[in-house]
């Protein structure tokens, strides 16, 4: 490696902006579960429609491939709100060391 | 039922996929629990002792091909991997490229699916940081793609389609390449898979796709390093022309340049 290349090198500089994009669609990838034969995505969409049914019934909802799941919604909520507050937590922290990065 | 994942790796003149593959199966069996058996022609069994079950096939050339990060053109084994729906062990299985390294349980969500066949719909430009659209169509009349890469499957009818249909149009690979307009001599997986899960689903394209994105560092990214287990650091150019790095950790990705995976691996062992 030459001098230029060292300086180069040494002049990088910590992609902030794709390491952003990054953690976003990697994130995206860690909302997603199985639960009663369906595919489903932790997050407000699933959450507020949970809330909006009622718990003490099994429901029949659509899951992320359209078809539709006979579910529990009480559990149904209890995995994605876990799974959601879980990895929301994870991906701050992750935002937070690498915002400290130069 | 049993579940596994499943490695085709034949070497070339300048790549060891069988020790790419050996790593890979360490990862998959700390981060996704399951066996991990390999294809390959490879005979030494110190190499192989990382897998489970070894199964013995020649290789079948896909042609040669033009490699960036080795800067030339190499012979690419890529053929028999329309046979793995018959070579399996397992009744549900996960056929990984050797160079996709597994850095999480993510693939989990895809073993606990009720789906007969899965795999990735799009590619995403890990540090450009948006999908690779010139890679997610191919043909002249820009045919949505779908990557071999990663592929779940069961034992199932859907599943067995669409390996046959992959099988019948590797052998007639010119009448393929001439219909859909593919300007590549190579016959490659992506292409026929794509073309298959076309023909199989009636052109309505409704086989379901993995969630997300295919993650991928293009060859001309330097992974430069595994700073601790499954944290990765790259290097690279960016649109100004700026050399660029950045890290990421428990993101599983393509490694489409294999002389600084491998590079990683022989660091590793």
């Amino acid at each position: 490696m030459n001098t230029d290349d060292l300086i180069a090198h040494a002049r990088a500089r910590f992609d902030h902006v794709a390491a952003r994009r990054l953690l976003k669609e990697k994130y995206a990838g860690k909302m997603l579960f199985a639960y009663n034969g369906g595919m489903w995505r932790a997050g407000p969409e699933l959450l507020t429609l949970l809330q909006a049914v009622p718990v003490e019934d099994n429901v029949v909802l659509l899951d992320l491939y359209d078809n539709p799941v006979k579910v529990n919604p009480a559990e149904l909520q209890y995995l994605a709100l876990g799974r959601w507050q879980e990895q929301m937590n994870a991906w701050l922290v992750e935002h937070d060391e690498m915002s400290q990065k130069r | 039922m049993t579940t596994g994942a499943v490695i085709l790796a034949f070497n070339n003149e300048e790549t060891d996929y069988v020790g790419m593959a050996a790593w890979s199966a360490r990862n998959i069996r700390r981060h996704l629990g399951i066996p991990t058996s390999i294809i390959t022609d490879c005979q030494d069994i110190d190499l192989l002792s990382d897998f489970d079950v070894v199964m013995s096939a020649d290789a079948q050339t896909g042609g040669a091909r033009y490699f960036e990060d080795y800067n030339q053109t190499v012979s690419w084994h890529n053929a028999g991997r329309t046979d793995v729906y018959d070579l399996t062990p397992y009744e549900q299985t996960l056929v990984l490229d050797a160079d996709y390294v597994v850095a999480s349980n993510d693939l989990k969500h895809v073993l606990n699916s009720a789906q007969d066949f899965m795999c990735y719909r799009s590619a995403w430009d890990m540090t450009a940081g948006h999908t690779l659209d010139r890679l997610n169509q191919f043909g002249d009349y820009n045919m949505p793609m779908w990557w071999a890469t990663v592929m779940m499957f069961r034992k199932s009818n859907t599943a067995q389609y669409i390996f046959d249909c992959m099988q019948m149009i590797k052998q007639n690979w010119q009448h393929y390449r001439d219909l859909y307009g593919i300007r590549h001599s190579n016959y490659r997986n992506d292409f026929a898979l794509s073309i298959a899960i076309g023909i199989v689903s009636g052109h309505t394209l409704s086989v379901a796709e993995i969630p997300g994105s295919l993650l991928s560092l293009m060859p001309a990214v330097t992974l430069t390093g595994q700073e601790w287990a499954d944290h990765y650091s790259v290097e690279y150019t960016d649109s100004n022309n700026k050399l660029k790095t950045m890290g990421f950790a428990g993101v599983d990705f393509h490694a489409m340049g294999k002389k600084h995976l491998e590079n990683i691996i022989a660091g590793a062992s």
